[in-house]
């Protein structure tokens, strides 16, 4: 304790690899909600595809899921994680070189499989779509973070590790494990291959990445964020250090069963479509443990939700966390699964989480983070509320519209007339989504805009924070010409 | 109130922080689990083993446990009873499920009745209409359309009553179970720019799209006589034969040649000639649906196309 005291943080901390991944942050998400509004609006208007193979929506898709998971998502876990674990060992940075190398290597990673998805290189792998070659650099990027958050950890001047490292620490290792196994493959050329399973051995592999990429990736990994930021801003204690323990060890261990519920009513066996059923409602309350632990970390200090537009983000997210932790468990049952399996009840749900939890965090974490990393005040506080408030009217108009065509059209489906037979033709269902597709996109373009807003806030705060800066030193250099 | 809670939770706080500080002020209070949290997810926890006990779950040396869960069905006479599985779930719904029943029971009917019989039971056709829309919006939309309008030039219109294979329901039937492939020769060869010319102007007179000339009737002696040979197909008259899957030329319908978008005779021209100089080859292949469709479905089929258009 005595020694951060004794040192600026400036000085104490390694700051500079964190303000690049917080800049990258910014522009990825900028770049990839930009490209899912673009396909939104494809969805609503096919002839936006103007014809051109890499413009479509097959190839834009991937684009946009990986550049704002793995862009943005990744760029703030990064810039968070290595804040987070500073601070909280009260020790440096471990191996600053292999720091900068995370950041050149994720973000080379990151753009370079945009590019290769629209040139039409893809694994076909959902969420995992990097081509064999880009899979071994982000290995190599990957396996220096975890040395860094090790070794830091390791050197950390404190007596007990903070609770928001053991979820940092579980987020790098599992998804370490879960990138190695799912992309077992053999090339055969430097831009295809093959996988290494085969048939519903390989979609269970696949799926079992896929959901885990959302338990560790999405959901672990900023529930670290979120134990860090939340106390840190309402400058209250965590709520329980029991929950806290309890809703950890149970969501580590029950996320890694459940990937089996995106697959039922298939070819996977019957036994494995049941347990991650089951696994499923058993993750309902350790993920809630979360967001009590969040949400009532403010109980006393609930008037900072009036006064402070950062808490605001940081609470609502913990709500939508809440809301999509209770869809997901729901949807994974057998019988509800089969209305809303193959509809846009998937996207939905998995945008209240990604828009609602993922992206309301980062953004509360990032305007958080913003001042202390460049040492200044954010531009304004008003312009927070104006993107809080575009974001959450974007997130509701997104998951109504997608509730709205998910269940519209799983009834359709299997909507029978009085003879026995189907009531509709899928291209009725089709001409059907037109609407809320539609409306969709409205609620995309709230989100976005909410973004920009927070872009211009974030460069003004700069464009402020280096004419303080220059004023500063022009006295500094007045003084001493005095002198 | 509000100062009583603020002194309670200050007295609290003195009392439950785990005695930890990171960063300067990170602490955590170490309130007891909630107990409506702890409940709820022993509840689930109960639910899970219910749940595990009726259907299958965890596997078990070379095989897993089954549950005690069953499924029963009856397929034809015999009865089955099976632990629970999703593939047993669906021979159920196929054979006992409400909707596969009534179908099945009108599917039955009509295997039994021809299409005059079919034509006159509105129940029967009210099904046909039903089962029509489904198998066309799934089979047949991606050519002719979502309406059975067509393409101009690559699919027949079904919804005018021009039948270039016959517009009875036994024709059409015909056409769906076996297919059909439209072949024109191309005359680019046989024939000289000039009578090329003359053709497409006497076929344009055929449906008053051209008046009469001396390049008309230089082309109908091309069409009627063995300069051309077209007579062989569509007749002296122009009005083809169905046998031959040959267009009628006086009726004003198009289907290959786009006429009736062309603002000018020269345009019009152009069209016809060019249809006529490289014939119609490999474009006009309708394939056959008897391996993809039951022979009830093609009947029933057949209704629908009939009362699509003007059936025959």
């Amino acid at each position: 304790m005595a020694q951060s005291v004794t040192l600026p943080s400036e000085q104490q901390y390694n700051y500079e690899v964190i303000r690049k991944f917080t800049i990258m942050a910014v522009v990825w998400g900028v770049i990839g909600m930009c490209v899912g509004l673009y396909i939104a609006l494809e969805l609503a208007f096919p002839h936006l595809n103007l014809d051109l193979p890499w413009l479509t929506f097959g190839r834009l898709r991937p684009v946009h899921t990986t550049l704002v998971i793995f862009g943005f998502g990744g760029s703030v876990l990064f810039a968070t994680s290595y804040y987070v674990v500073q601070r909280t060992c009260q020790a440096r940075l471990a191996f600053p070189l292999l720091a900068e190398f995370t950041f050149w290597g994720w973000t080379a990673g990151v753009g370079l499989g945009a590019l290769s998805y629209m040139a039409g290189i893809t694994q076909g792998r959902e969420y995992a779509e990097f081509e064999w070659p880009l899979d071994i650099a982000i290995t190599l990027v990957w396996v220096s973070y975890l040395s860094i958050y090790v070794a830091t950890l390791l050197r950390r001047n404190q007596p007990h590790i903070y609770v928001a490292n053991w979820f940092y620490l579980a987020f790098i290792l599992t998804v370490a494990i879960l990138h190695i196994f799912n992309n077992l493959a053999v090339p055969v050329s430097l831009t295809k291959s093959y996988s290494l399973f085969s048939g519903v051995q390989d979609a269970m592999t696949q799926w079992w990445y896929g959901h885990n990429a959302v338990g560790f990736f999405l959901t672990a990994a900023f529930l670290g964020m979120m134990y860090y930021f939340v106390p840190k801003q309402a400058g209250r204690p965590i709520y329980s250090y029991r929950l806290s323990i309890i809703h950890f060890w149970a969501l580590i261990f029950l996320y890694m069963w459940a990937g089996g519920h995106h697959l039922h009513w298939t070819a996977l066996p019957d036994w494995v479509s049941t347990l991650s059923a089951t696994f499923s409602i058993l993750l309902l309350l350790p993920s809630w443990g979360g967001m009590i632990n969040g949400i009532m970390t403010l109980s006393g200090a609930w008037d900072k939700l009036r006064s402070d537009p950062i808490m605001l983000f940081l609470i609502t997210s913990l709500s939508f966390y809440g809301m999509s932790t209770f869809e997901g468990p729901l949807m994974s049952l057998k019988s509800v699964n089969a209305l809303s399996h193959y509809t846009d009840w998937t996207i939905g749900h998995v945008h209240s989480g990604a828009l609602g939890w993922v992206a309301l965090v980062s953004f509360g974490s990032i305007y958080h983070l913003f001042p202390r990393l460049f040492n200044t005040r954010l531009y304004s506080q008003t312009l927070i509320y104006v993107h809080f408030w575009l974001a959450t009217i974007g997130i509701v108009l997104y998951i109504t519209a997608m509730w709205v065509a998910g269940i519209g059209q799983g009834l359709m489906l299997r909507g029978f007339d009085q003879y026995g037979n189907l009531a509709y033709t899928f291209t009725e269902t089709v001409e059907f989504l037109h609407t809320p597709y539609v409306w969709r996109a409205i609620g995309g373009a709230f989100f976005v805009v909410g973004v920009f807003v927070m872009v211009y806030n974030l460069v003004m705060t700069l464009v402020a924070a280096r004419r303080e800066e220059a004023a500063l030193q022009a006295k500094l250099a007045a003084k001493l010409a005095r002198a | 109130m509000m100062n009583e809670k603020t002194t309670k939770q200050q007295k609290s706080t003195a009392v439950q922080t785990t005695g930890h500080a990171w960063d300067g002020d990170l602490q955590e209070f170490n309130n007891p689990l909630p107990r409506w949290w702890l409940w709820s997810f022993y509840a689930t926890v109960v639910f899970a083993l219910i749940y595990w006990l009726l259907y299958p779950s965890w596997p078990w040396r070379d095989s897993w446990l089954h549950g005690l869960k069953t499924v029963t069905f009856t397929v034809g006479k015999e009865k089955v009873t099976t632990d629970w599985n999703t593939r047993a779930v669906l021979i159920q719904e196929l054979e006992e499920g409400r909707s596969a029943t009534v179908q099945r029971e009108f599917m039955e009917k009509i295997a039994k009745v021809d299409f005059g019989e079919i034509q006159k039971n509105p129940e029967m056709l009210a099904f046909a209409r039903s089962v029509g829309k489904g198998l066309f919006g799934t089979n047949c939309a991606a050519c002719h359309g979502r309406g059975g309008q067509g393409v101009v030039g690559l699919y027949p219109n079904l919804t005018d009553d021009d039948w270039l294979w016959g517009g009875s329901m036994e024709k059409i039937q015909e056409t769906l179970t076996n297919g059909r492939n439209g072949f024109m020769p191309a005359f680019g060869e046989t024939l000289n720019p000039q009578q090329l010319d003359d053709v497409a102007t006497y076929v344009l007179t055929l449906s008053a799209e051209a008046p009469q000339s001396e390049a008309s009737d230089r082309g109908r002696e091309l069409f009627q006589g063995y300069g051309g040979g077209c007579y062989a197909c569509h007749g002296k008259d122009g009005k083809g034969q169905q046998s031959l899957g040959s267009a009628n030329l006086t009726d004003r319908i198009w289907t290959i040649a786009n006429v009736p978008e062309k603002q000018t005779l020269e345009d019009k021209k152009a069209a016809v000639k060019q249809v006529i100089a490289n014939g119609v080859q490999n474009r006009r292949v309708m394939p056959a649906w008897k391996d993809r469709m039951s022979p009830n479905e093609i009947k029933l089929m057949a209704v629908y196309l009939h009362q699509l258009g003007g059936g025959q």
